[in-house]
């Protein structure tokens, strides 16, 4: 079944490749040759680009008409990363502000603003929304004392650099990071003593296997656990494999030209350490036996830093978890909360094997994800428990493509949108390495979702205070603008001009805010409020001001909406 | 059917309160008394619990420790040790200046280093506490990491003055577990054990993640009638989302700990939205409209409907002045950097202070409060985030155990009952400059219907097997608790007016364990 889906989407691909996004083409063709398949409508191009992307513009909606959704996934695939870097948005900064206080340090600030000046305006949308999805499973925290905010922008490129690569080159990657080494603590890690009484540091150890590969049970290639006889999931590891595993994390510490005892603990730290992958000091990395996951490298006279960590990420890569854990968690990233095991162990199947033999190949599981019927059927997506809550900034990222916002300093001082009384969250500034949320939170058995036992991971950082923050924060936006002196504003000529037409004004929201899902009571609530705002037909300046309060009035509800706030 | 008398600890306990040990038992006895007249003062028996929870994993093994000798060279060896050694000072060590050369570890000091903090603090409980195999000991002593001295110093410090406790190896537990029982994995043990997310539910809960009900919410079910129309307030949070506080009827609050915001563009807050009035009242029913298909908008509708509801009760209630009057906490000094700095979990217990004083304005009688600090998981740099964070949580203690005196005049501390739990205790020995995850840890009780300065539960023998010595406390550098999380919930429970019946139901498992109170409430 897998496989003919794998075939259909072949032949989706090759069609509309030849088509080249031709309208009409989809009306009951009767005769031979390879199924016509129609050009996304608008609705349909709006659910993909809120899965895929920071949100819908009209551009976007367009493209993805004329394209046809496969090849537009291909072409997103195939765009370079796009520039400058936040490592290079970051020292440019720097270099500015050392222009008028040559001690200026960056904060994690610098690194927001870059964030969002990236996810607003950059070509490569998927890309960067697939990174944003690997910085929540491979987490680090740019607010964290230990993380330099430069080293943190160049983590992020990385993860973005290898988006559609290999799952393997991104561990590695992740890996020997040095952001990562400092945020969970394995930099300058050293091996056991001789008397037993220091032990590895066995962070990385257990969290790169509970949180980036394996997770804690025993998988079905479904994601669902295996159970033992007494219907219990089965641990997918012991402490023992996680004190053999942390002496392969041992002796990993700051690159340096010219290492020594000092640089290993940090001092005399080269300039470029904080972005430069970690080196191995064979003097602290341990020689002992170590045994995980049923492997055993045994004991050696020789060190082999490097060996022993081919060894290690190659085991947790080949592992039959990885597939379904990694898959499943994507998916929720992407598209749905609830997958189902049948979409899991389609996508599974991907990452297991894409078709061409290669295991971990992220371009083809990404568009498995998206191309999956579970992704992309109207009537699947109808059902109550479809979809996910919007993060709190893929909300604002989407309000602000949506309407063509600028920062009138060009550096998109948006800064942190932390508070529960703004977003209740900013990017790559999770409180721990479990990130924003769990992927298996249910809310309280006294919810909806709760009730039918559904897991919600992004409701597990709203709340009372937060609800109340967010509406607020969207009207601070629409009256105003976002971050220091309001630096970001929207642009909202468009929907001026439709001012006066509000069912108009209603449809134009609805399809560049709820992929066509507005429910008439909302539409309803829109117009209405819209056409309360009296425009005058003698007194301009007062006309003006009501066409602005009508779209202010029109976007904040719409924004507010229970039902915006569900991607689905 | 209530707990086996032939317990040792019961006896040694029974003694404590009966029999005049020294001064220990009068003062036991003066201190019971004080804890219920604050208690019958307070109005219309309000009680509340406040559970404190330190995220990440606390190592308790450097928040209390045992001082005597042979416990403590075992302490030294394990932990003095690595490029960062974070062995504390043995008690009566005088702080040694920055720069000089300690004569305890002959190593230079710094600001961050335990030598310049000074030997722990010595604490004496006024129940014995029995001397554990494999621990060779005449006496136990005990003592207190040197940054918690808000808690411990001075005649009014919650310690000193009967309020505050220790209970001793506390983890999850599903039955009484043995060493060599963990080791053969003989009887059933917690789900994901030393997993921070798993066990941060487990003590919450009683369940992995994806838990729906923490004991703290299903204490509050069985409060909601007493708490009339603003039962919403029952089960309140000001540290976010916990499971702890979620019941099978009752609903977790969040409060702020600034005001409680309103929902500024609303019809209730402003009677236009832009000029029209039309579209306020609009934007009012369009975020809480809870009729929408998708089960995700209707609890998300919910939960601002309960925003928009109590938004402004609270608030008010918060303007009296009872509660206006609690006093912000003093400045919080890092010891390691002395500087001064946030304390967020003291501003979250004045919060708590406030609504405890704002709870008659409500008709509130029964409150369970959630509150937090995150940091803990000190894998490296142990010494200075530790100490700043034991520094912080003796702050704001001890803070908040002065305010409770007096609010609204009354002296609250009887009716409120505060206590730490964490995801676990970490490794004995040292990483080289941190520890990792472990189980069993120590934990604090603290107010007026605490029967403090004392310890409850077994304090375990330490040191990691070695030649000779065979720990029966700890497998490898991890111990394995000697009483339940579910005895500890129990325990409060029942202080809150919970029957056995109840609390059996909220903690099934606590069946499996003779001693359903520890003791350590009035």
């Amino acid at each position: 079944m897998h496989r003919i889906w794998i075939a259909l989407l072949f032949m989706v691909t090759l069609s509309a490749c030849g088509g080249g996004g031709g309208g009409g083409g989809g009306g009951g063709s009767t005769g031979p040759g390879p199924p016509q398949i129609p050009p996304p409508t608008e609705a349909e191009a709006g659910r993909l680009l809120a899965q895929a992307t920071f949100g819908a513009t009209d551009a976007d909606i367009e493209q993805v008409r004329n394209s046809g959704i496969e090849p537009w996934i291909r072409s997103q695939i195939s765009a370079p990363a796009s520039t400058p870097t936040h490592r290079a948005f970051l020292e440019a900064r720097l270099e500015e502000l050392r222009q008028t206080t040559p001690t200026a340090q960056l904060s994690p600030d610098v690194f927001y603003d870059s964030w969002w000046r990236t996810a607003v305006n950059s070509p490569d949308q998927l890309r960067q929304r697939v990174a944003f999805a690997y910085s929540q499973i491979f987490v680090i925290s740019v607010g964290s004392d230990v993380i330099d905010p430069r080293g943190a922008g160049s983590y992020y490129d990385m993860l973005t650099a290898n988006a559609f690569g290999n799952y393997r080159d991104l561990l590695q990657a992740v890996t020997l990071h040095p952001m990562m080494g400092r945020y969970l603590t394995y930099l300058a890690n050293q091996k056991e003593d001789a008397a037993g009484t220091r032990t590895p540091d066995e962070n990385y150890a257990r969290e790169v296997m509970q949180l980036m590969t394996i997770g804690l049970f025993q998988l079905n290639t479904d994601g669902t656990p295996k159970l033992d006889l007494n219907g219990r999931p089965i641990p997918a590891y012991t402490q023992a494999d996680i004190s053999g595993l942390a002496r392969v994390f041992t002796g990993w510490s700051w690159y340096s030209p010219t290492p020594t005892n000092t640089t290993f603990f940090g001092g005399a730290r080269d300039p470029d350490a904080v972005i430069r992958p970690m080196i191995l000091y064979s003097q602290y990395h341990s020689t002992s036996q170590k045994s995980f996951l049923g492997v055993t490298i045994p004991a050696s006279t020789t060190v082999d830093g490097p060996g022993d960590l081919k060894i290690a990420l190659d085991t947790l890569f080949n592992h039959p978890n990885t597939g379904p854990f990694v898959s499943r968690q994507l998916i929720q990233r992407l598209v749905t909360s609830n997958p189902s095991p049948a979409y899991v162990q389609r996508v599974a199947g991907v990452f297991n094997n894409n078709g061409a033999g290669v295991r971990g190949d992220m371009a083809a599981v990404i568009t498995a994800i998206l191309m999956d019927p579970e992704a992309r059927s109207a009537s699947v997506a109808s059902d109550p428990a479809y979809g996910k809550l919007r993060e709190p900034v893929l909300r604002m990222t989407h309000m602000l493509r949506a309407f063509n916002s600028t920062s009138t300093s060009g550096k998109w001082q948006i800064r942190s949108t932390s508070a529960n009384t703004s977003l209740g969250q900013s990017p790559l500034n999770a409180s721990s390495v479990f990130n924003f949320w769990r992927p298996g939170y249910v809310p309280p058995a006294t919810t909806a979702l709760g009730g039918r036992g559904l897991a919600a991971p992004e409701f597990q950082i709203v709340n009372e205070v937060t609800n109340a923050g967010y509406v607020n924060t969207i009207s601070q936006v629409v009256n105003s603008g976002l971050g220091v002196s309001n630096d970001v504003r929207l642009s909202t000529s468009n929907e001026i001009l439709l001012a006066e037409k509000p069912d108009q004004l209603a449809d134009r929201l609805n399809r560049l805010l709820l992929s066509g899902q507005m429910s008439a009571a909302l539409r309803k609530r829109v117009i209405d409020s819209v056409s309360s705002y009296a425009v005058s037909s003698t007194d301009a300046n007062q006309a003006a001001q009501a066409r602005t309060n009508r779209v202010k009035a029109a976007l904040l509800i719409v924004m507010t909406s229970p039902e915006y706030l569900v991607q689905k | 059917m209530r707990h086996s008398p032939a317990s040792r600890r019961h006896f040694l306990k029974m003694m404590a309160a009966t029999a005049p040990l020294g001064v220990a038992a009068p003062f036991a006895l003066q201190m019971a008394t004080l804890g219920s007249a604050a208690a019958q003062s307070a109005p219309t028996g309000y009680k509340a619990l406040v559970c404190i929870f330190l995220f990440g994993g606390n190592d308790s093994h450097n928040m209390v420790l045992a001082t005597d000798t042979d416990s403590w060279n075992r302490y030294f060896l394990a932990r003095n040790t690595g490029n960062d050694p974070i062995a504390l000072m043995p008690p009566g060590t005088p702080p040694a200046a920055v720069g000089s050369v300690s004569p305890v570890t002959a190593r230079t000091v710094t600001r961050s280093t335990p030598e310049f903090l000074g030997g722990v603090l010595p604490i004496t409980p006024q129940t014995p506490n029995p001397i554990p195999a494999g621990t060779v000991a005449s006496t136990r002593t005990f003592g207190m990491h040197p940054a918690m001295a808000p808690l411990v110093q001075g005649a009014a410090s919650p310690w000193n003055a009967g309020r505050l406790a220790v209970v001793a190896n506390v983890g999850p537990l599903i039955t009484p577990t043995t060493k060599s029982q963990y080791v053969a994995r003989s009887v059933p043990l917690p789900l994901n054990l030393m997993s921070h997310n798993d066990q941060q539910s487990i003590w919450q809960s009683g369940a992995a993640e994806g838990a729906q009900r923490g004991w703290g919410g299903l204490m509050a079910d069985t409060m909601l009638a007493q708490n009339g129309s603003n039962s919403v307030f029952t089960a309140v949070s000001a540290n976010g989302n916990a499971v702890f506080l979620s019941g099978g009827t009752a609903v977790q609050y969040q409060i702020s700990t600034a005001a409680q915001p309103a929902i500024q563009p609303t019809a209730a807050v402003a009677s236009t939205l832009y000029g029209s009035a039309v579209a306020a009242q609009a934007l009012s029913e369009s975020i809480r409209d809870t009729s929408g298909l998708s089960l995700f908008a209707q609890d998300h509708a919910a939960m601002t409907r309960r925003a928009m509801d109590s938004a402004q009760a609270l608030n008010s209630a918060f303007a009296t002045t009872a509660a206006a009057a609690i006093p912000a906490p003093t400045a919080y000094v890092n010891p390691v950097t002395g500087l001064v700095e946030a304390n967020t979990l003291a501003t979250q217990l004045m919060t708590v202070a406030r609504s405890v004083a704002a709870a008659p304005v409500l008709g509130v009688t029964r409150q369970v409060f959630f509150v937090g600090l995150g940091g803990f998981d000190t894998h490296d740099l142990q010494n200075p985030t530790h100490t700043n964070l034991l520094g912080k949580v003796a702050h704001a203690m001890a803070y908040f155990d002065g305010v409770l005196g007096s609010v609204g005049g009354l002296n609250m501390r009887g009716a409120v009952t505060t206590f730490t739990m964490s995801d676990f205790s970490r490794t004995f020995s040292s990483n080289g400059d941190g520890t990792d995850h472990a189980w069993g840890g120590h934990q604090f009780i603290m107010g007026g219907a605490v029967r403090g300065r004392d310890m409850f539960g077994q304090f375990p023998t330490v040191g990691i097997d070695r030649t000779g010595f065979s720990n029966p406390n700890m497998s490898g550098n991890i111990l394995v608790p000697t009483t339940s999380v579910y005895q500890l919930g129990a325990t409060l429970g029942k202080w809150l007016g919970l029957t056995d019946a109840e609390l059996l139901t909220i903690f099934p498992n606590l069946a499996n364990f003779s001693r359903r109170d520890l003791g350590f409430m009035v």
